[in-house]
């Protein structure tokens, strides 16, 4: 008897303490232990009038494995995977950019191309809205894009800053709002560079001399 | 703060019967939160600039603004426009905000979309993007700004477990919420301002609590969207 009215209440109490562990168990995965991020996107075809120049693309391993890793203090260790998908990206905005691009595998390879065109990847930041006081997970990546002749000299370089947002106010209470905030960040990141890029690459006064040259 | 542990020893029928009031206690949180909702006001506006119609192939897409720094339109409450229009529609089609953006690459990021209907003009003046809106059929772009925010958020529920092992609630919480959005109606055909949207709604609300928390929740975002989208809907295929 003594042993039923112990055990008794251990059992109602964890029965009713269950949801509360639960919640507290969340608090713990989502609140502190930051996220890990592997980024997936398809950038549609942008709609650009397409420029007669035939370039060679040439990318360097700092897009192709890049993984950002930062430890914020409260918030946990933050991981952001962007390295297979930025090469896709790129290549479908030059491919709707010009007329022929020529996938390089070395720099030195750039022959029959007017141009070769090496988009590098310099910096990635983001900010959760803990720290901003704002509503939202931000991400902003910096590439550099690099066009050389096809001798191998150096014709101008171009920055490329992107920006990408989410509002944390899109995720439910029960959603990891920091992995799906700054995967939504980092994906709009990455359009804003494809769409930077389509706008504005074909106004470089190098790139619009060799249009001209065409 | 929670008490799980009871203070005086209770009998064994009161351990019995726990799990059974437990349950009543969570059936009847559930269906409160269920049946009660709070009072909401709300008003809704029309401005009209030109007149309106819709085609048998023609389409509107609804849009949020992405380029501002705060107060940006929760992308559940874009949904549940573009939704509420389809479900009631007398012959409005809806195109989704993404489906609508990709195909439009890159023309309507957040950095690019047009801010008036003179960008919007210059834009829909490219040949590509021009043939593009043909083919998909979009007439009109309804573009959303504005928020719910909560406010007054005022009073204290303490919850413990009592005698007899059952959970028990009391205490007082309220709070304000207030809708306030706006939708501008772009003819993309004609390439001008058709007109203007609006739907305020505010509402408290309660959770009294005696033993069980009643929450009297006041939907007030839900009725900011049915009043914006059954205004747009009238708006869009009336022939005024």
């Amino acid at each position: 008897m003594m042993t039923r009215s112990t055990n008794a209440p251990t059992r109602t109490v964890t029965k009713a303490v269950r949801p509360g562990l639960a919640l507290i168990a969340m608090a713990f995965l989502f609140g502190c232990t930051g996220a890990n991020v592997v980024v997936e996107i398809v950038v549609p075809s942008p709609l650009v009038d397409r420029l007669p120049v035939r370039v060679g693309v040439f990318f360097d391993e700092s897009l192709k494995g890049y993984v950002h890793e930062e430890t914020l203090e409260d918030h946990g260790n933050f991981r952001i995977e962007l390295g297979s998908v930025q090469v896709p990206v790129f290549e479908r905005v030059f491919d709707a950019l010009f007329e022929e691009t020529v996938a390089l595998s070395t720099m030195e390879a750039g022959d029959g191309v007017e141009a070769v065109i090496v988009p590098v990847f310099e910096e990635l930041q983001f900010a959760i809205p803990a720290q901003t006081r704002s509503q939202f997970f931000e991400v902003w990546i910096k590439y550099r894009i690099d066009v050389y002749d096809p001798g191998g000299e150096l014709l101008a370089q171009w920055p490329l800053p992107a920006y990408g947002k989410s509002n944390e106010r899109n995720f439910g209470f029960m959603e990891d709002s920091k992995g799906s905030g700054l995967t939504e960040a980092s994906v709009r990141a990455l359009r804003d560079a494809a769409a930077h890029l389509s706008f504005y690459f074909p106004r470089v006064p190098e790139i619009a001399d060799l249009v001209e040259e065409a | 703060m929670r008490d799980y542990y009871p203070r005086a020893g209770p009998s064994r029928a009161a351990y019995d019967r726990a799990p059974l009031l437990e349950a009543l206690l969570i059936g009847a949180i559930g269906l409160s939160a269920m049946v009660l909702s709070g009072c909401v006001t709300a008003t809704v506006q029309q401005v009209r600039e030109a007149h309106t119609g819709i085609g048998e192939d023609d389409r509107v897409v609804v849009l949020g603004r992405r380029n501002k720094s705060r107060n940006e339109t929760e992308t559940d409450f874009i949904h549940c426009v573009s939704e509420q229009i389809t479900k009631k529609s007398d012959g409005v089609k809806v195109m989704t905000e993404n489906e609508f953006v990709d195909s439009v690459f890159p023309w309507f990021e957040p950095r690019t979309a047009p801010l008036d209907v003179d960008d919007l003009t210059n834009v829909i003046s490219r040949p590509l993007v021009a043939e593009r809106i043909d083919e998909i059929g979009v007439r009109y772009l309804v573009w959303i700004e504005g928020d719910t925010v909560r406010s007054s958020e005022a009073g204290r529920l303490t919850c413990n477990i009592i005698s007899g092992a059952i959970p028990a609630c009391i205490g007082f919480l309220s709070w304000d919420s207030d809708s306030n959005y706006e939708a501008s109606i772009w003819d993309v055909k004609s390439g001008i301002h058709a007109g203007r949207v609006s739907a305020e709604a505010s509402g408290t609300s309660f959770v009294p609590a005696v033993v069980v928390p009643i929450p009297i929740i006041a939907q007030v975002r839900q009725s900011a969207c049915t009043g914006l989208s059954d205004q747009l809907r009238e708006f869009l295929a009336s022939e005024s």
